[in-house]
């Protein structure tokens, strides 16, 4: 692939425009849903776009004292980590190429979200800030654990591969993880963590409304809470599709049924984490925490378990 | 308890220091005491006969300073009876003793009723400004009689 | 009509202050979120820090503590954000007006021209407050050509 075909997969299709374009399309659909759920009418089809745009146009104020690289800087590696996942996963899925260990490198790339949120919160020289970057610290100490031992049921069912394509084309062969029971206890496991991944209600401390006052990212306004606003778009997208290709099979062998299939599977994973969302309250931190150390990492142990033996 | 017995109570338990009880309707008791029995009865009304204590009022009237003690006896609705207890206070330097330190719950109330009555409360543990914004002239007290702010306060920030 | 500005029609956040007030207004303008009436659908969302807000609702009259506040809030808010008053006691006070801890009334507190659109009513009604949000949003455009147009035709 020369330098040419690589800018355009990384920036077009399947990269940047693509995530965006599909990005807010989902990102309609949970605020939709959300409001169809609550008896409401719920906002029109461009909604995440105007919402964006109207970011763009505000100025940003940066507190006194704030460190500017880190505020600036924050927003853009969170959304850099988002974009490299997503063209990972579109790659592997659409293009069907990789590089051998890219799920490790999906994984590491999918913390950088998160600590930009909390870089963000700790450059913002704002103490409710400070308590909510705290918070996503404490957040990823609990989710982080079952999420790589519920990533690491496909890997040791595969036989120790290590390549998103490669994992997909054993699910071609094989039929997806999901349908066998290790694999089923994973992709219940990974919906949780996801649900913590995304900082979406029941786990979205770190950016709490009511309690912290918009938390980490109390201090900021304009093209840099546009850049944060962007990347937890473009995560709606990236990871539901990572757990879809590492988990359920993927878009399969890109026949027409298996597209429809693929963006189904898609589908009912986002309607599944907007359910969630809308119906539990957010917990608090260290109630969520002892969750996911318990309660979730149990499970994913036994996962693992069963993977090995067989099952 | 029903309110006959809550009355009884606290006409044994007190004895003559209740001076003038007037029982206005089945829920709602007044009686006066001295000032300088306020701590004893008002101890006695919330430590051994376990009414809670709800508020108390200040009042500035023609003649003297009036502050009423609000306790609540409270019983299975509807048997629940307000008991409250009026003191009368120097019309030019009204003091009294603070009950704060047998009814802790009173602390607020009388740091609010220092702010904004000007009542000296002897012995209160914490007299702090409450309710008022930090630039408001200590010695202006906004609720007694006759506009006391006009003149001394700016009307703009 | 810019992008920018049609964007911030599309989708204005909404941050709410209480400057005193009796909570009346403020529960009626929770109301507006509710599934009545749901501001939801213009892109109304309300956000909890005053960066992120595209106008600020004021309601409550002007006491010396939280006038101070109010106007470091406008000061802290990114521009541009339209300030809507709210209530009767936002407008000019209401009934409070010559109490001892009230200062000037919510438009001079703020800078001159900071405040859009003045909402009546104890409280208003949440029908109110969104023909208030609108009539808001309306004065970031220019005086419209098409009606006029219309009007015209129908005489002929």
């Amino acid at each position: 692939m020369n330098i040419l075909e690589a800018l355009l997969v990384f920036l077009v299709f399947p990269g940047f425009v693509f995530m965006v374009i599909v990005g807010m399309l989902i990102s309609w659909v949970d605020r939709k849903v959300t409001a169809r759920v609550q008896f409401r009418v719920g906002p029109p089809l461009l909604q995440p776009l105007y919402d964006f745009l109207k970011l763009m146009g505000k100025e940003t104020v940066v507190p006194r004292g704030a460190s500017r690289l880190a505020f600036f800087g924050a927003p853009l590696i969170g959304l850099a980590g988002a974009v490299f996942v997503g063209t990972m996963v579109g790659v592997a899925m659409f293009l069907g190429k990789g590089f051998g260990g890219d799920v490790i490198v999906a994984i590491y790339m999918l913390v950088l979200p998160s600590l930009a949120v909390i870089m963000g919160g700790i450059a913002s020289k704002n103490p409710l800030a400070s308590v909510g970057a705290s918070r996503e610290m404490k957040l990823i100490v609990g989710y982080e654990l079952p999420f790589i031992l519920a990533l690491a049921v496909p890997v040791i069912q595969s036989g120790g591969r290590l390549q998103l394509a490669a994992l997909l084309q054993y699910q071609a062969e094989h039929g997806s993880f999901a349908t066998t029971l290790s694999g089923l206890v994973a992709l219940v496991i990974a919906i949780l963590c996801i649900q913590a991944k995304m900082a979406v209600v029941p786990f979205d401390q770190a950016e709490a409304e009511t309690e912290v006052m918009g938390g980490a990212l109390i201090e900021y306004s304009g093209p840099a809470l546009a850049m944060y606003k962007l990347t937890k778009i473009l995560m709606f997208y990236a990871v539901p599709m990572f757990v879809v290709t590492l988990l359920w099979g993927g878009f399969g062998d890109l026949s027409a049924v298996a597209i429809v299939l693929g963006v189904l599977k898609y589908l009912v994973l986002v309607v599944l984490i907007t359910l969630i969302r809308n119906t539990n309250p957010r917990v608090r931190i260290e109630h969520a925490v002892a969750f996911f150390w318990t309660w979730v990492s149990i499970p994913a142990l036994a996962a693992v378990v069963l993977a090995a033996v067989g099952l | 308890m029903n309110r006959e017995q809550v009355l009884k109570q606290v006409q044994n338990t007190l004895g003559d220091r209740v001076k003038n009880l007037f029982v206005k309707n089945p829920r709602r008791v007044y009686f006066d005491v001295d000032p300088g029995d306020v701590v004893e009865i008002t101890r006695i009304l919330h430590k051994d006969l376990g009414a809670r204590f709800c508020i108390a009022s200040g009042m500035e009237m023609e003649r003297d300073f009036e502050i009423l003690y609000h306790f609540g006896f409270e019983s299975e609705p509807p048997e629940g009876v307000l008991v409250s207890a009026r003191v009368h206070l120097d019309k030019d330097k009204p003091a009294v003793d603070s009950i704060t330190p047998g009814v802790p719950a009173a602390a607020w109330i009388e740091r609010e009723m220092h702010e904004l009555l000007g009542i000296e409360f002897r012995n209160h543990p914490d007299m702090r400004p409450l309710l008022l914004a930090e630039d408001w002239p200590a010695d202006v007290c906004p609720l007694r009689r006759g506009k006391p702010w006009e003149g001394k306060v700016d009307r703009r920030i | 009509m810019g992008v920018k500005v049609r964007a911030l029609m599309k989708s204005p956040w909404v941050f709410h202050v209480s400057a005193g007030s009796c909570n009346n207004c403020d529960i009626e303008i929770l109301d507006c979120l509710c599934p009545r009436f749901d501001i939801e659908r213009f892109g109304a969302l309300l956000v909890g820090s005053i960066r992120h807000a595209d106008a600020l609702l004021v309601t409550g009259a002007m006491n010396r503590k939280s006038a101070r506040r109010v106007r470091q809030l406008y000061e802290q808010a990114a521009k541009p954000c339209l300030v809507i008053a709210i209530g009767a006691c936002a407008l000019g006070q209401g009934i409070f007006r010559d109490s001892y801890s009230m200062v000037q009334p919510l438009d001079e507190v703020l800078p001159p021209g900071a405040v859009t659109v003045y909402v009546p009513g104890c409280p208003p009604r949440p029908e109110a407050m969104i023909v208030g949000v609108v009539k808001a949003l309306n004065q970031l455009v220019p005086a419209k050509q098409p009606v006029e147009a219309k009007k015209e035709q129908a005489d002929e």
